[in-house]
């Protein structure tokens, strides 16, 4: 048992596919976004949290992990890539507790499928991930981690623990586990093709042309939803753009974070095969037609998302939505990431009282 | 009493469709035709600014297109500019030339659209169709220019309800138009079954709501109104022009279903001409999609907000009907050569006014307001002409 006296917040996420003990991600899903979604539902309430953070992978996660968890979590931070092995979590472990106070993030996520590779020792488990955050507070909350490890790989074992974290003292967080989601949802989703899907990203598209500085540029309001509140007019903007589009003072702007969830629905329609932009081409190849909505935040504070893990033709004006890091598209070698909707019906997000 | 600044005195069209013909040679053709349609005949040498209306789609010559125009209508040496303003760029290079008119150029300024779409692949074609929306919003999310208009109709049909009947009957409407037009791209009549049945592009929104992708040109000279006479004993003068702009997302706008930048124009061209929306005979509306017809009739003034529906279903936009849309059969059966469309608008209205347009002819023409609007209504431009 190792006893680790700090953790803040706990989130485990677990591909929809679960709930059918199928456990396969989307398409749009890869070891950075599973990872992703549990490490932003475990800083919830804290996006605007600033200071360094450590963010501790174990497992394989693709290029973007080096620089990607600084812009989701708008915090300096120093990325420690740790191998699936199983001695690896204990070390990783002791390595937070001896970083006395030190904020930081382990998180481990799994993909089965063609890749990222799994490391050859590790236990296919199914597609998931899970945070822990530790941060520097006066009253320890002592969190016990299993010494033996669960199956033969430091992800499982730590999706276990997160998992099951819901039974550990209530000093315990657990958020982003989603429910099963009802029978109607079930046979729907029944109907939603779940194959994991791979792009070729060195293909040119002849795609939307976002130069990759712009592209980084925007991640503050497209990953996190930051919007800029004018203190001078009391007008929002969003998405941010270093101006109040109300009054168009530059100099009494203020960052606010807009909700990530139950944002509703203000027009929706569904893309059909031959409809949707080259750059989306091979997506609908592999998954039919997909829904767009364009989505109220917050009062005003409007966002066009592409709906994921719900079949098209699900969602109606005046639903609500929530919201989750997906990949977008391949472009110039890499793939680009965004927010997309999920409608709640399908996912409620838990979150047990403290 | 109006004070007209500007005349149509010669019009030229090309066919809309998929074309054999190149980039060059449809610019040719339209001009040639324009020249040729003058009564008295006009001197090439006696035109003194021209301005070039294309998208610059698929990427052929995308810079200095211009200079192809002055060389395909023997102008080598005269200023051209050429106006991109999204599927708006037809009409805001007819309110250009209203302008170089006003600033003295004189006796004519030439106006071509062009657009040549069906020569790339389709991959290409589809890269192209979206690069006027908002790229880095709504393109990232999987959305052109069909899925944009998609929300828009659902959005409208949240507000005043199911309005697919209308959509249904605008389509068909227009196609009938189209029938009677020798140059539309497509030239027959279809049912509201088949309009009904058709595979859905972005819900709600099926293939016969939208307009196709068409190759064409049209060109227009025109004239200071006080040498209009030189040229013909009828000229159409351009009463007013009116153009606004809009945010280019509609994510960025407080309502989905009013396209602020049409209201504007309206507005502008209404105010300077001193109408009265009574006034006009006949509309060409940009319907690039059946349900872009519905908005323009209430974003022009025509119907209150929700109405268009009623009014559609009841006929009067019919070429027959009080208040006829489209004659020519809209882009809708017409088809939208982009650069092309807002001046082949004012083509149709040089026919009409002049009881020119044959099958088609509108009872009573006598003024006439075209609408031109530029992407999800990002720009627009409305022109209000009349006869004498």
């Amino acid at each position: 048992m190792i006893i680790v006296r700090r953790v803040a917040r706990v989130a485990a996420y677990r591909p929809q596919g679960l709930a059918q003990g199928a456990p396969v991600a989307s398409f749009d899903e890869d070891t950075f976004t599973l990872a992703a979604t549990a490490a932003e539902r475990a800083s919830t309430g804290e996006r605007e949290a600033s200071g360094a953070i450590d963010v501790h992978l174990l497992g394989e996660y693709p290029a973007v992990a080096d620089w990607g968890f600084a812009a989701l979590l708008g915090r300096p931070t120093e990325v420690v890539r740790h191998s699936g092995e199983a001695s690896e979590l204990p070390k990783t472990l002791r390595a937070i507790e001896e970083g006395e106070g030190r904020p930081a993030l382990l998180v481990a996520a799994e993909l089965p499928g063609p890749t990222p590779k799994r490391s050859a020792r590790a236990a296919p488990r199914g597609a998931g991930a899970v945070a822990f955050r530790f941060e520097a507070t006066e009253e320890p909350r002592p969190f016990a981690f299993p010494k033996t490890t669960v199956g033969r790989s430091a992800v499982a074992t730590a999706l276990t623990v997160g998992e099951g974290a819901r039974e550990l003292p209530a000093s315990v967080v657990l958020v982003g586990d989603w429910e099963p989601i009802g029978e109607a949802g079930l046979a729907a989703r029944e109907n939603a093709p779940r194959e994991p899907f791979e792009a070729d990203p060195t293909v040119v598209s002849e795609g939307a042309y976002i130069p990759r500085p712009r592209y980084l540029e925007n991640l503050p309001s497209r990953w996190r939803f930051l919007a800029e509140a004018c203190q001078a007019c009391r007008g929002t903007t969003f998405p941010a753009r270093g101006v109040c589009r109300r009054c168009g003072r530059k100099d009494a702007l203020t960052t606010v974070a807009l909700p990530f969830d139950g944002g509703r629905v203000v027009a929706v329609t569904t893309v059909g095969k031959g409809g949707q932009p080259t750059e989306f081409d091979a997506q609908v190849a592999a998954q039919g037609p997909y829904d767009v909505t364009l989505v109220e935040l917050a009062r005003g504070m409007r966002v066009t998302l592409q709906v994921t893990d719900a079949p098209a033709g699900t969602l109606k004006v005046g639903d609500r939505v929530n919201t989750l890091l997906r990949r977008l598209y391949p472009m110039e070698g890499e793939w680009r990431y965004g927010r997309k909707a999920v409608p709640t019906t399908f996912r409620p997000p838990l979150e047990l009282p403290v | 009493m109006v004070t007209h600044r500007a005349a149509i005195v010669g019009a030229g069209h090309t066919r809309f469709g998929v074309l054999d013909e190149g980039p060059r040679s449809l610019i040719r053709s339209a001009v040639e035709a324009a020249f040729a349609s003058v009564d008295r005949s006009a001197d090439p040498r006696d035109v003194r600014e021209a301005f070039l209306a294309t998208l610059g789609f698929g990427g052929h010559q995308i810079g200095n297109s211009a200079a192809a125009l002055a060389e395909e209508a023997g102008l080598v040496g005269v200023p051209v500019t050429r106006v991109e303003n999204a599927c708006a760029s037809g009409g805001f290079a007819l309110r250009s030339a209203v302008g170089a008119l006003a600033a003295g150029a004189s006796p004519l300024v030439l106006v071509v659209g062009m657009e040549k779409m069906t020569d790339v692949s389709n991959a290409r074609r589809r890269y192209w169709l979206g690069v006027s929306g908002d790229t880095e919003w709504e393109r990232a999310a999987g959305l052109t220019f069909a899925g944009v208009y998609g929300l828009i109709a659902s959005r409208y049909f949240a507000e005043h309800g199911d309005a697919s009947e209308a959509l249904v009957e605008v389509a068909t409407k227009n196609h009938e138009n189209g029938a009677l037009n020798p140059n539309a791209h497509f030239q027959k009549v279809v049912s509201r079954e088949q309009v009904r049945a058709a595979p859905r592009v972005a819900r709600p929104l099926g293939l016969y709501d939208c307009c196709p992708v068409s190759d064409g040109a049209a060109a227009l000279l025109l004239a200071p109104s006080e040498l209009a006479r030189r040229y013909t004993d009828t000229p159409v003068y351009v009463d007013a022009t009116g153009a606004g702009t809009d945010y280019l997302a509609v994510q960025e706008r407080r309502d989905l279903t009013r396209f602020r930048a049409t209201h504007r124009a309206a507005h502008e061209a209404f105010r300077s001409a001193g109408w009265n929306r009574s006034d006009v005979s006949f509309h060409e509306v940009h319907d690039c999609f059946t349900i872009a017809e519905l908005l323009a009739l209430e974003d022009l003034g025509f119907a209150a907000p929700g109405e268009a529906p009623a009014l559609t279903l009841s006929g009067a936009t019919r070429r027959t009907g009080r208040l006829p849309v489209n004659p020519d059969g809209g882009l809708k059966a017409k088809g939208h050569p982009i650069g092309a469309t807002g001046v082949s608008q004012a083509y149709e209205v040089f026919l009409q006014l002049r009881r020119a347009a044959g099958a088609r002819q509108v009872p009573h023409a006598e003024h006439a307001l075209t609408h031109n609007v530029g992407g999800a209504g990002a720009t627009a431009a409305v022109s209000l002409f009349s006869v004498g």
